[in-house]
């Protein structure tokens, strides 16, 4: 009885403003407000308040035989809670029908994983905090930054106990074998992979509306039948795609809401078919077959690797500068530094340096609020030598004592202690 | 002395408010300088009613009743003196965005007067079709001559050579070539191309040659053959800055280029001496003003040198802007591969910062205190920034001599030169 098992990501960055040379030392405000609000409204008003509306509307009509499953970031969340209320209220609403799962992921929609273990474990808490804290439930299934993933990860995840995780199904890794299976990694873990499957998730979120597509138009019937087409040879078909894509990436004039509202009701003909949440795939299913990811893939791009984020120097050097200040951060113990450093991690910054494309104007560029790659380091670069001076001259104040306490140093002689405003600091002073 | 008052007609490219780089600030201050002694029409593409200058007569193409060519029939211009390499396409010797959005692919000979003078209401003085607008320059300039009285022909740079030439070749008056810059400078000692033989065939055409350096003079030599009689040296001048301090708003010091980022500019070699300072004091940070085809490469070169949190890049900056940073900046860094003048070092100087500068340009031979490298030993120039961010005596020394050099730069003395070579050639 194969399933459908879909999944939404959720995403907005916290974008950066023209931050300019001149700005260094003098203005610590980094992000673009009002374009951050605007694109808020824009994506809110047209995909997420609509499909939400739907996704709701679905799960009524289906009697809790349609089940769909979300990561939503950090950063989104904050984004909710300040602009619109309402968009938040509506995922709430989601939960509450106990047909929908929430994952887990990085606070930030960051690329921690790959070059700091303890800022991901970090992330990764205050991730399942927010979701307990909203949604009521506690993450089973884990979902990293766009898909990224490698057998490392597998074990580490298993390792914090989740019981799953979703990646891209990718083809020169599958070798032929199908997507529509639970793998599992390697070295005897006993994690379950949830692989997407590419063709069919990326009928609905990319081609849709490709009028050059020989498929085009792609209708409910149509899909179910490519749907139904697995009987036999398959337990899971994972749909996994950019929440965005219901009225943001694909319009409305598309019919994409009018496909979203017949393709459960389509799916259900088939009397083996059904939806599940991920955490009900992996109950359900065994692990058929080892899924071995050396080098790390995800579902960017048509390599479906990590050159999205990290292929040109200017990336590498602004996601390594980024992360060389992990100690001083938490050395300030200060929350809007820490703040600032996570909303800096998330991975749009590199995606829009990122050179791969530039000159086709490639999907990169749709996305970029600057107008070049170059822009986008330059500007990010000078806002992190702001945050650089900033940590300087409050770890001067830390590591600076601010009175000296006279103790008794034993034998009748006196001890003279500095005392400073970081306790962690002060505890190091202390004698033993 | 013929007359009590010379009268010289100036034929520029770049004036204010349109302004590229250092041409249009030397034509300005210098043509400024030389109307206390002379009489002074200046011929511009484009002149602004906001932008008059006193006792000038200052004509913007852009301005030109086109009535004044309905009276002249277009075979009154004569064929010029030589030939040229056919015209290559899509040429741009300076780095510009083309504000016009489109070039006029009509060129001289084939459009009629009032056309001409549309083609010239644009920003863009260069951008692909910058040959096309030099020769309707060409045109309009000599037919606009016929009508003013004057001495002398003044012409800068080769944009303007052609409408030099024509009006010469319509009035016999002698022709004075002003090289601001040549394209040996811009693309490469081995140059060749239009421009090139037009610079070549004007010079040799031209009565006398007025290159802004010792240093060009010698290029103009070596390179074009050029008859070293024929050649007067007259350095560039500059403008009196009331210099100010702010205080940075980091601790690091600062170390600045400010220039077009081409080729000729060497900003890549301001990566290199960036990576060599901060191997040795990375307590500093390297700042480029200026926009060029180069941006992205040495943008590129100096995250791959692993410098991003200590290289800047401003892009374009206005005056204030860039005054603001000279006065927020510690040393000041000129790797030109070939700089016939320099003219932001002097203003570097002006405001008290230190120059660095490369000895393949005109500006070292007035000021003989700077530092100075050859443009590819950029260990050298390393070694002088490290010295200078070290050592206070020896920033001290070098701050004072260039305030002495300065004392003797004045545009009244390039002014004066030039007004005597006229008369030592009986001009006027």
């Amino acid at each position: 009885m194969p399933s459908i098992c879909f999944y939404f990501q959720v995403h907005q960055p916290f974008r950066i403003r023209d931050y300019s040379f001149f700005d260094i030392g003098q203005s610590h405000f980094y992000e673009d407000d009002e374009k951050n609000e605007m694109v808020l409204h824009k994506v809110a008003d047209k995909c997420y308040l609509k499909t939400n509306q739907k996704m709701l509307e679905l799960i009524q009509r289906h009697q809790g035989k349609f089940k769909i499953s979300y990561s939503i970031s950090g950063t989104a969340i904050e984004q909710f809670e300040k602009y619109r209320p309402d968009v938040l209220q509506s995922f709430i609403d989601l939960a509450n029908t106990g047909c929908v799962e929430f994952l887990a992921e990085t606070y930030s929609h960051s690329l921690s994983f790959i070059y700091s273990k303890p800022e991901f474990l970090r992330q990764v808490r205050k991730h399942a905090v927010m979701i307990k804290k909203y949604f009521n439930q506690e993450p089973k299934i884990f979902r990293n930054t766009e898909l990224i993933y490698n057998n490392e990860l597998a074990a580490f995840i298993e390792d914090l106990g989740y019981k799953g995780i979703v990646c891209e199904g990718v083809d020169r890794l599958l070798n032929d074998r199908s997507p529509n299976f639970i793998y599992k990694s390697v070295n005897g873990t006993n994690i379950k992979l949830l692989l997407k499957n590419h063709l069919l998730s990326d009928d609905i979120a990319f081609r849709f509306s490709d009028q050059g597509w020989k498929e085009f138009p792609l209708t409910a019937d149509k899909f179910k039948n490519w749907v139904h087409n697995i009987a036999g040879n398959g337990e899971t078909v994972n749909l996994f795609m950019d929440y965005e894509t219901f009225g943001e990436h694909q319009w409305e004039s598309t019919g994409i809401f009018n496909f979203l509202d017949s393709l459960p009701g389509e799916i259900l003909k088939h009397p083996d078919f059904n939806f599940k949440t991920p955490s009900e795939v992996i109950a359900c299913y065994e692990a058929r077959e080892v899924y071995d990811v050396h080098d790390f893939t995800s579902w960017a791009d048509t390599e479906r690797d990590l050159s999205a984020w990290l292929s040109n120097s200017m990336q590498h050097e602004s996601i390594k500068r980024i992360y060389s200040i992990e100690k001083d951060v938490l050395a300030c113990e200060d929350p809007d530094i820490l703040k600032v450093w996570e909303r800096l991690q998330t991975s749009d910054h590199f995606y829009y340096m990122c050179t791969k494309f530039w000159n086709d104007g490639d999907v990169h560029k749709y996305f970029s609020p600057f107008d070049s790659p170059y822009d986008a380091y330059m500007y990010f670069m000078n806002v992190f030598s702001d945050l650089e001076c900033t940590l300087s001259n409050k770890l001067k104040k830390v590591r600076t004592p601010f009175s000296h306490l006279e103790v008794n140093g034993g034998s009748g002689k006196t001890k003279t202690i500095e005392v400073y405003e970081s306790a962690e600091l002060l505890s190091q002073e202390l004698p033993a | 002395m013929k007359k009590s008052v010379p009268k010289v007609l100036m034929l520029g490219w770049e004036f204010p408010p349109v302004i590229n780089g250092g041409l249009g600030v030397a034509c300005h201050d210098l043509s400024i300088a030389m109307s206390q002694m002379s009489d002074i029409t200046m011929i511009v593409p484009k002149s602004s009613a906001d932008f008059r200058v006193k006792n000038m007569n200052l004509i913007g193409v852009n301005n030109v009743d086109a009535n004044l060519f309905e009276s002249y029939p277009s075979n009154y211009h004569k064929p010029l003196p030589f030939q040229l390499h056919s015209i290559p396409a899509n040429l741009d010797p300076y780095y510009s965005q083309d504000f016009s959005g489109k070039g006029n692919p009509d060129f001289f000979g084939f459009v009629n007067g009032k056309d001409k003078l549309a083609a010239f209401n644009m920003e863009n003085l260069y951008g692909g079709d910058v040959i096309n607008k030099v020769l309707q320059f060409a045109d309009i300039a000599a037919t606009l001559a016929s009508t003013l009285d004057f001495d002398v022909i003044h012409a800068h740079d080769w944009m303007t050579m052609i409408a030099g030439i024509k009006i010469k070749q319509n009035t016999g008056k002698p022709l004075i070539m002003h090289i601001h810059s040549l394209e040996v400078d811009r693309s490469g000692m081995d140059s060749t191309g239009w421009v090139y033989d037009l610079e070549k065939k004007g010079m040799e055409y031209a009565d006398m040659v007025i290159p802004v350096s010792n240093y060009t003079a010698e290029n103009i030599q070596t390179y074009y053959g050029i008859n070293k009689n024929k050649i007067t040296v007259v350095h560039n001048g500059s403008c009196i800055v009331q210099p100010f301090v702010n205080e940075r708003k980091f601790k690091e010091k600062t170390v600045l280029f400010v220039g077009r980022l081409t080729r000729q500019k060497g900003p890549e070699k301001f990566v290199d001496i960036a990576s060599k300072v901060l191997e040795k004091n990375p307590d500093v940070r390297f700042v480029m003003a200026g926009v060029g085809d180069y941006f992205k490469k040495v943008l590129e070169k100096s995250s791959y040198n692993s410098l991003g949190n200590r290289f800047h890049m401003t892009g374009f900056l206005n005056v204030e802007k860039l005054r603001y940073l000279f006065s927020v900046s510690d040393i000041y860094c000129m790797p030109s591969v070939s700089e016939p003048f320099g003219l932001s070092a002097i203003e570097a100087a002006q405001f008290g910062i230190p120059c660095v500068i490369s000895k393949q340009s005109g500006v070292a031979e007035v000021l003989p205190g700077s530092l100075k490298f050859d443009h590819w030993d950029t260990n050298k120039a390393a070694d002088y920034i490290l010295s200078l961010l070290r050592d206070e005596v020896l920033r001290k020394k070098v701050v004072e001599d260039a305030s002495n050099n300065l004392d003797k730069i004045s545009w009244d003395v390039s002014a004066e030169k030039i007004i005597k070579a006229y008369q030592s050639k009986k001009y006027i």
